[in-house]
């Protein structure tokens, strides 16, 4: 049997493997007897086809049945894999956001976390944010893998972070609870922590969601602080559709570079956005392939949309720390051509379908 | 934007893009909305703005100034005759007239009689709040009075909100009491028919208001809270579910279903009241909230919903721009909407007028709603309050046991009767909000009970 040698798996960070080199040896040392975890090992005697035989490449991938929904479940030990020995430097244990019942948990592994933020970090060099600056992060923390890889990006980036804790579980819980008043009170609560920071610190990079971006945007004396001090606004865990970022970009924080990211933790990751963009492009996510391979497909028969196409979005990731291929988001996304030298989709405009309220036939006259 | 090569009537060229109308000019957003006629045709492309614009709109507003008292009056008339009579963006006012009853249904006639009342209440629309002033208060700290003790009547607050309904232009005539106070207002146009406060706003900005004291701000649905946050008092229309959200926050005013009523008790003729019945459920198309809803007669009330069908069944369906138009328009869809929704509720009740059904299809992908008489058994039958969009009416006995009760939740009451203490019942009743006695049809606008109307918020 042809074996892919298992060294492209920890190719340096600045270097991009061939993808389908790059798939087969992770096939190689996930599902190989000594080097699998628990977890995929057992997983593959179920499956209808050997990963090692028959998955070629990044497109591959599809071959596996999605298997998220048992990650709610299988102790978290049997996800490492058994080759990393007693050497595994374990970062921590997050968990998925749980807005559909229990969440689902993943192993995050050290040389996974550094190739991340050593690729968020480039950006933030590409866009001209100086290192050495400190960061304050508005963002969920704790089980939630969003505060631990911005907290590396930025020590990584020569910065200091300042935290404020979002628990986004119970944001939703009010949200779907109704609770307007409390949601609005724990916002305000957020918004409090983050202007004692912004106020006395020396903040150069500023780490939110846009929702909360928004928040932040009510108090003119913020807008004036984050305009004094602030070079970098990187945004992520919801949608910004392309007239609230041109207004930021603009009119808010015109003197602020903007950084979208999107992803979430059960892949450990995700996608960032494509620099360079002009105001009417929409915003387009780049995974860092072939570790994060996205693909967009029609809801209803699973098959790849056109590019320019809306459709669901499939997230793979494929690590020598994890393997989590088909992950179904709900979001939906348009097809985008992947940049040179990458493989899969990129997406743009991501977010929920629209909803508008007037068409409905009511009661009453209004 | 391109336009079709096919002589288009020239409203179509300025109607193409509806901007929304910010604090620093219109605003064209990449979100937007295609607002068809109603026969589906696509009219103009609505800009939908984000939630950050309505936060930053609403901000300057607060920042800004208000005009001066003879300033902002001299504006407002200003501002009425030419949304009346002039060219405002681009378009004139039969222009307008026409695009408005093409994009909502509303028949011409009826147009043209909003387009009135707006700039009747641009002109009038101060000496009507000040009829709402406590008397015991004056209006300026200037008036000796206010020297010795007496109150001066001020506005609560600096940003006024109005979440806007499609229904009918003339809703669009209430707000513009709140500018005359002072208030910088922010308008969130109804999808369905933006086309009157857009027009509006943009007349009251070239009459002199300045584009951070009035604002166009159409959103969907989850920017619309948004405004009613930025703003000290808001008006809002909806359902009864709007009614429900806003009953317990002091700062909205909801404007949901009328459900208002005509009460003809025994000692009075009903037949020499025909007419004022007819007119109350179908003037303005049955569109208004002060359409009637139910009629409750002493007696018998097959005759009355008999005669009522005759009449209501004689009126045409036409398209809505034209002339005699009197019926609403809906896209045939809708239309047949409003049919299984009437259907569904009248199921078990007699019916005079529309059992088979109420959509007259026009053809061109549009339908009239016509007229719809349904009798009830029970004045305590719940359907008596069932307002729908279009002449649409439950006749009813009404008894002495079922009394005031039964005439309860009305925007409007219209009571037929030379009974006293009826009258003192019915005034007394709070859920009443109008009670108009003898030969008053039920959208008569007293002026001094759309005052006391607005002055809740104000």
């Amino acid at each position: 049997m042809p074996t892919a040698s298992l060294s492209v798996l920890d190719i340096p960070f600045d270097e991009r493997p061939d993808p389908d080199e790059y798939i087969r040896a992770a096939m190689e040392w996930h599902f190989g007897p000594d080097t699998g975890s628990p977890f995929w090992l057992r997983k593959a005697e179920t499956l209808d086809f050997d990963p090692r035989r028959d998955v070629k490449g990044v497109a591959d991938l599809a071959l596996f049945p999605n298997v998220t929904g048992e990650l709610r479940e299988v102790p978290v030990r049997d996800l490492i894999p058994q080759g990393y020995g007693a050497d595994a430097r374990i970062v921590g244990v997050f968990e998925s956001g749980g807005t559909t019942g229990a969440p689902k948990r993943i192993v995050c592994l050290r040389d996974w976390l550094d190739r991340l933020t050593h690729g968020l970090s480039a950006d933030l060099d590409g866009l001209g944010i100086p290192r050495g600056v400190d960061w304050l992060a508005i963002a969920p923390s704790g089980p939630h893998m969003v505060g631990e890889m911005v907290a590396g990006t930025a020590a990584r980036h020569g910065g200091l972070m300042f935290r404020v804790d979002m628990d986004p579980r119970w944001v939703k819980k009010l949200i779907s609870g109704g609770k307007a008043e409390e949601t609005d009170a724990y916002v305000n609560h957020l918004i409090e922590q983050a202007a004692y920071v912004l106020r006395t610190q020396d903040i150069g990079v500023l780490m939110t969601t846009p929702p909360l971006l928004e928040r932040l945007a009510r108090h003119d004396d913020l807008i004036e602080l984050i305009g004094e001090k602030v070079k970098g606004i990187m945004w992520g865990g919801a949608h910004m559709d392309a007239d609230t970022r041109d207004l930021l970009r603009t009119e808010v924080f015109p003197g602020c570079e903007l950084y979208g990211t999107y992803g979430n933790t059960m892949i450990l990751g995700g996608a960032t956005e494509r620099l360079g963009l002009g105001p009417d492009e929409p915003c387009v996510f780049d995974p860092r392939t072939p570790f994060v391979t996205f693909s967009v497909v029609d809801p209803a028969s699973g098959a790849p949309v056109a590019y320019g196409e809306r459709g669901q979005v499939v997230m793979n990731h494929v690590s020598k720390s994890a393997l989590l291929p088909g992950n179904l988001e709900r979001d939906l996304a348009i097809r985008v051509p992947p940049p040179e030298g990458a493989v899969g989709d990129s997406v743009a405009d991501v977010g929920p379908v629209a909803m508008f309220d007037d068409e409905v036939v009511i009661e009453g006259v209004y | 934007m391109s336009q079709p090569a096919t002589a288009a009537p020239a409203a179509l060229d300025a109607l193409a893009s509806l901007d929304a109308l910010g604090p620093k000019g219109p605003y064209r957003s990449r979100h937007r909305l295609t607002v068809g006629d109603v026969t589906g045709a696509p009219m103009a492309e609505l800009s939908l703005v984000p939630r950050l614009f309505v936060t930053r709109a609403l901000a300057a507003l607060r920042a800004a100034d208000t005009l001066p008292l003879e300033e902002r009056l001299a504006a407002l008339k200003r501002a009425g005759e030419l949304f009346a009579t002039g060219t405002v963006a681009g378009m004139s006012a039969e222009a307008y007239e026409g695009a408005v009853c093409r994009m909502s249904g509303t028949p011409l006639a009826n147009v043209r009689i909003a387009v009135e009342a707006i700039r009747l209440s641009a002109t009038e629309a101060y000496r009507s709040v000040q009829a709402a002033r406590p008397v015991g208060a004056v209006g300026d700290w200037r008036d000796p009075y206010a020297r010795s003790g007496t109150a001066v009547w001020i506005r609560r607050g600096d940003v006024f909100a109005v979440h806007a309904a499609g229904n009918h232009p003339a809703v669009h005539a209430l707000w513009l009491e709140a500018l005359a106070l002072g208030y910088r207002v922010a308008v969130r146009p109804s999808r369905r028919e933006p086309l009157t406060p857009y027009r509006l706003v943009s007349a009251l900005r070239k009459a002199g208001f300045g584009t951070d004291q009035v604002v166009l701000l159409p959103t969907d649905h989850d920017a619309a809270g948004e405004i009613l946050h930025g703003a000290d008092l808001s008006m809002v229309y909806g359902g009864q579910e709007v009614i429900d959200r806003y009953a317990a926050d002091p700062a909205v005013l909801p404007n949901g279903p009328g459900r208002s009523k005509v009460l003809i008790t025994a000692d009075r003729e009903w037949r020499d009241h025909l007419d004022v019945v007819v007119d109350s459920i179908a003037r303005h198309g049955g569109t208004a909230c002060v359409n009637a809803t139910a009629v409750l007669v002493e007696g018998d009330p097959a005759p009355v919903a008999e005669a009522l069908a005759e009449r209501l069944a004689a009126l045409p369906s036409l398209p809505p721009q034209d002339e005699k138009a009197v019926l609403p328009v809906h896209p045939l869809e809708v239309a047949r909407g409003f049919e299984r929704l009437l259907l569904g509720k009248a199921a078990g009740a007699r019916a005079w007028l529309g059992g088979d059904g109420v959509v007259d299809d026009l053809g061109d992908g549009s339908a009239a709603l016509r007229p719809a008489v349904f009798q009830l058994d029970d004045p305590r039958d719940a359907r008596l309050g069932v307002e729908l969009s279009f002449p649409c009416v439950w006749v009813a006995p009404w008894t002495r046991e079922a009394g005031v009760a039964a005439l309860r939740d009305s925007l409007v009451v219209t009571a037929v009767t030379g009974d006293e203490a009826l009258l003192d019942g019915l005034l007394a009743e709070p859920s009443i909000k109008n009670l108009y006695i003898g030969d008053h049809p039920t959208h008569w606008i007293a002026r001094a009970s759309r005052t006391t109307r607005i002055s809740a918020s104000s």
